[in-house]
């Protein structure tokens, strides 16, 4: 019939191994049932996303992860897959009031996300599937490690119609990788019917062409054969090395969440049925029909479970929320500190190294270092050619195809699997080409705003060590998506830091500092620079360059300019320029480091100056540079003798015909008429 | 025609009105009607003719009254017996999986050495897969009350019909 082996049935299974799973369904149910209590007391738990009519595939999810080697990625609605993977009546609670003690994150995540990252049991978004990326890199870094278990990933099967899910799936098959997605299927998104998701009514069949990938289909109502299954893709998925869909029939007894009205939606006869397909009656009558358990036995379970809760719920409630000081803490983790760099500058001499060969030599170099390190992207490398602007020439021949790989053309892949690989180990270092250009790593947005949310919302439990290299900024004739600065919409989120080096040796530097700390920084590389003699510079072998720690490049007594990027070197000829031509005698700041940003540095010139230019590639409206100019408005005021000005790219894309690339992007003349004004001023 | 059970669960509404017209068809002598939802192995296994109703349950389930039953026959021989397997539908609603439950009640019985009888043709239904499809043949009788409701009687009544010649 099916090729399931059944190993548990109501006949076969020990009585023993019945009645535990009976103790952990009602207590999954307990808990669910008691959920909405605490929203009326307004004590808390205010979303809700009940587990019931799920509690066969969610037991079996729950018993089949092995914490010992096994990493799960639960999504929302999973209470009574955490109950089965072992957390606690008090645990729940935790999470469900949003207590400090809560072990998924201390209440930072919204209730019902439930997580022990600790066991990894991994604390999942509440963008709805997102973490099936997650699961497939940390089942990439079993697989590079040859080690035991599996990744499993559940969700629901409306959010399967997700791009990313698409990609995750693709990806694993690709690469053969040792992960499981379940889908719950319930029928609904909220109040979606699930036809309007996909055209199959079960979503795993749309993925039968996909090779290397098994697809099973189970009754996610019914213990045993959710039990079966599970064990079953366990097993495969780990002896095969290679993926599974285990696609759960469930129903949703209740409404999606207390925020919904399921009788708005559904008719009676269909609120009727639903309830009478409860998994946990289902269960319990088999084991009274097939005389596995009395209930009296039953009964004695249930009153356990009542105390147990009753306990935890007293220990909840007299548990400490956080402190509102603590909200500062673990935005991002302290970086690697330079002892032989502090400042991040050097008085190396010898040749100058181009800032494409600075980018190289320290990728080389810190790989030589860390054999934890990976790299990975689009075109990252095939024979000689090493990424499309060969920054990562030479890697794969050095460091092998493990280390060093081309991705598919699916940037929240990319982004994604790095989140997830790093999970595996807190040595890994992961440095990905986000994009082929910053102009493509939109379609990561959605993994790169997850990936900072992390080492918050775990409480600093997670800390995603990853390095994501951006080839940015014009004058290359490249039009609009060629040319674009994405920084200002980077720097908005907290949990990452921001550089943008412009010389040869900054960027070395910085890169060394960015894959020697933890947490996530992106590194912008003024693409047009790469090879520009004018970027090339001396570079000590071991160079470090903090994050924070802007650099004076020039100094000068009249004007401040502050600026990074392609833009810096604009800047220094027009103070070249200025200073021939008598205008003034003007200081430029490169500030390398936008977040961190180093506020120390930026005030004591304008203390020095009395004037400031904030410069920069991108669009002066909305640009950085309004934090930078900010700043010296509100902490600098009194040093000011002109206001801030600005100069950048117009409130335009970057037009391919180079007229109008000309006119849109800011350049020297721009500069120096900008200055000369506010010298004047 | 030697003793017949017909077994459905009394709680059924659709299928329990089918149950009635094919009773008051086969005639009451020898047929005796049981609630699966409560029978026990023994209850099922005192007969040689069977008439099973089987409505499918999301997306191609069995209804869970027959799921909870079937571990009571799981170690039995069905060897000698024959098994008229009926059940609701709907072609339109669940096409991917359409009266998927004859078809795996029909394979439970059968590995177990029971005889399927009372195919019937897949002429007439519009639908794309079905595990209780065999060639152009259904392994039992499939209605479809949402559809093609007009058609139920006539169909119960030539199914009926065939029975009694295949019945032992
Ligand atoms: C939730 C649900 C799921 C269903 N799934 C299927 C199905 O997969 N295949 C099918 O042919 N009919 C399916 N049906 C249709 C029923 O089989 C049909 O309505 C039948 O007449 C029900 O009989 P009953 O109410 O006596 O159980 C489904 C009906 C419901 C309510
Ligand atoms: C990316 C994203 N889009 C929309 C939502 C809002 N949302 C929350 S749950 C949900 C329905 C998900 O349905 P399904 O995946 O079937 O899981 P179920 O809740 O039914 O178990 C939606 C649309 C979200 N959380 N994330």
């Amino acid at each position: 019939m099916s090729d399931i082996p059944k190993i548990h049935s109501i006949k076969k299974t020990d009585k023993d191994t019945l009645l535990k799973w009976y103790r952990l369904l009602f207590l999954g149910r307990t808990l669910d049932e008691k959920a909405p209590n605490y929203l009326k007391q307004a004590i808390g738990w205010s979303y809700h996303a009940p587990a019931a009519g799920h509690d066969g595939i969610q037991l079996a999810i729950g018993q089949v992860f092995d914490r010992s080697k096994d990493h799960l990625f639960p999504y929302y609605r999973d209470l009574v897959t955490n109950v089965s993977a072992g957390l606690t009546a008090e645990e729940i609670i935790y999470n469900g009031i949003s207590k400090d003690a809560d072990v998924a994150g201390g209440g930072r995540h919204m209730s019902n996300h439930f997580a022990k990252p600790e066991w990894n049991i991994h604390n999942v978004s509440s963008c709805t599937g997102n973490h099936t990326l997650h699961a497939v890199g940390v089942a990439r870094a079993i697989k590079t490690y040859d080690s035991k278990g599996v990744a499993i990933s559940s969700q629901g099967e409306s959010s399967v119609s997700e791009g990313y899910v698409y990609e995750a799936i693709n990806g694993a098959s690709k690469e053969q990788l040792p992960v499981i997605f379940v889908f719950q299927d319930n029928g609904y998104g909220i109040s979606v019917p699930k036809k309007d998701q996909t055209a199959n009514r079960k979503v795993a069949h749309n993925f039968e062409g996909f090779k290397h990938l098994r697809i099973m289909y189970c009754n996610g109502k019914d213990v045993f054969d959710s039990m079966n299954t599970m064990l079953e893709a366990s097993k495969w998925a780990e002896e095969n090395q290679k993926p599974v869909i285990v696609h759960a029939n469930c129903v949703r007894i209740h409404s999606h969440s207390n925020s919904d009205r399921h009788e708005l939606y559904r008719d009676d006869n269909e609120l009727g049925y639903v309830k009478e397909y409860d998994p946990l009656a289902k269960y319990k009558r088999l084991l009274i029909r097939y005389n596995r358990a009395t209930e009296e036995e039953l009964s004695a379970i249930e009153a356990e479970v009542a105390d147990e809760v009753k306990v935890a719920h007293r220990k909840g409630m007299a548990a400490p929320h956080p402190t509102p000081e603590s909200a500062m803490d673990y935005v991002i983790p302290e970086p690697y500190v330079s002892t032989k760099y502090p400042d991040g500058t050097h008085n190396h001499e010898g040749e100058s190294l181009k800032l494409i060969q600075g980018l190289n030599e320290t990728l080389k170099a810190e790989f030589r270092n860390n054999p934890d390190t990976y790299l990975w992207g689009q075109d990252i490398a095939n024979k000689d050619k090493g990424g499309i602007f060969n920054v990562s020439k030479g890697m794969q021949q050095e460091f092998g195809k493990k280390r060093v790989f081309n991705a598919p053309i699916a940037e929240d892949f990319i982004m994604g699997t790095a989140n997830g690989m790093v999970r595996f180990n807190k040595n890994i270092r992961v440095v990905v080409e986000g994009a082929e250009f910053a102009d493509y790593f939109w379609p990561a947005m959605e993994q790169f705003v997850e990936t900072t949310h992390e080492y918050w919302r775990t409480k600093g439990q997670f800390s995603p060590n990853i390095t994501v290299r951006l080839a940015s900024g014009g004058y290359i004739g490249g039009g609009l998506y060629h040319s674009q600065n994405i920084e200002a919409a980077l720097t908005t989120f907290p949990g990452v830091r921001v550089v943008y080096p412009s010389f040869a040796d900054d960027a070395a530097g910085l890169l060394r500092t960015s894959m020697r700390s933890e947490g996530m920084t992106v590194f912008m590389e003024p693409k047009a620079l790469y090879n520009a003699p004018k970027a090339a510079t001396p570079i000590p072998e071991d160079f470090e360059v903090p994050f924070g720690k802007a650099r004076i490049r020039r100094e000068g007594s009249d004007l401040s300019i502050f600026t990074y990027g392609n833009t810096t070197h604009m800047c220094l000829e027009a103070a070249e320029k200025l200073e021939k031509e008598g205008f003034g005698n003007v200081e430029v700041v490169d500030l390398r480091s936008l977040l961190p940003l180093d506020n120390e540095t930026i005030l004591a010139s304008v203390k020095k100056t009395s004037r400031a230019l904030v410069v920069h590639e991108d669009k002066v409206f909305a640009g950085f540079g309004g934090e930078v100019a900010s700043l010296i408005n509100s902490e600098g005021f009194e040093y000011l003798d002109a206001p801030v000005r600005r100069v950048g790219s117009t409130f335009t894309p970057v037009g391919f015909n180079r007229t109008l690339e000309a006119a849109i992007l800011p350049n020297t003349d721009k500069i120096f008429e900008a200055a000369k004004d506010l010298l004047s001023y | 025609m030697k003793d017949t059970g017909i077994f459905y669960s009394f709680r059924s509404v659709k299928t329990g009105q089918q149950v009635k017209k094919i009773l008051k068809l086969l005639g009451s002598d020898n047929v005796t009607a049981v609630d699966i939802d409560v029978a026990t192995g023994e209850d099922f296994m005192k007969f040689t003719n069977y008439v099973l109703a089987v409505p499918t349950w999301f997306d191609g389930e069995l209804p869970t009254y027959w799921d909870e039953f079937l571990p009571s026959i799981e170690d039995e021989s069905l060897k000698g017996k024959n098994f008229a397997i009926f059940g609701g539908g709907d072609q339109k609603g669940y096409p991917e999986n359409f009266v998927d439950g004859i078809g795996l009640m029909a394979e439970f019985l059968e590995e177990r050495g029971g005889k399927i009888v009372g195919f019937t043709s897949t002429d007439g239904y519009t639908f794309e897969g079905s595990k209780a499809k065999r060639g152009d043949q259904f392994v039992g009788l499939a209605l479809d009350i949402e559809n093609q409701a007009a058609l139920s009687n006539e169909r119960i009544d030539a199914w009926v019909k065939s029975l009694t010649k295949e019945f032992a």
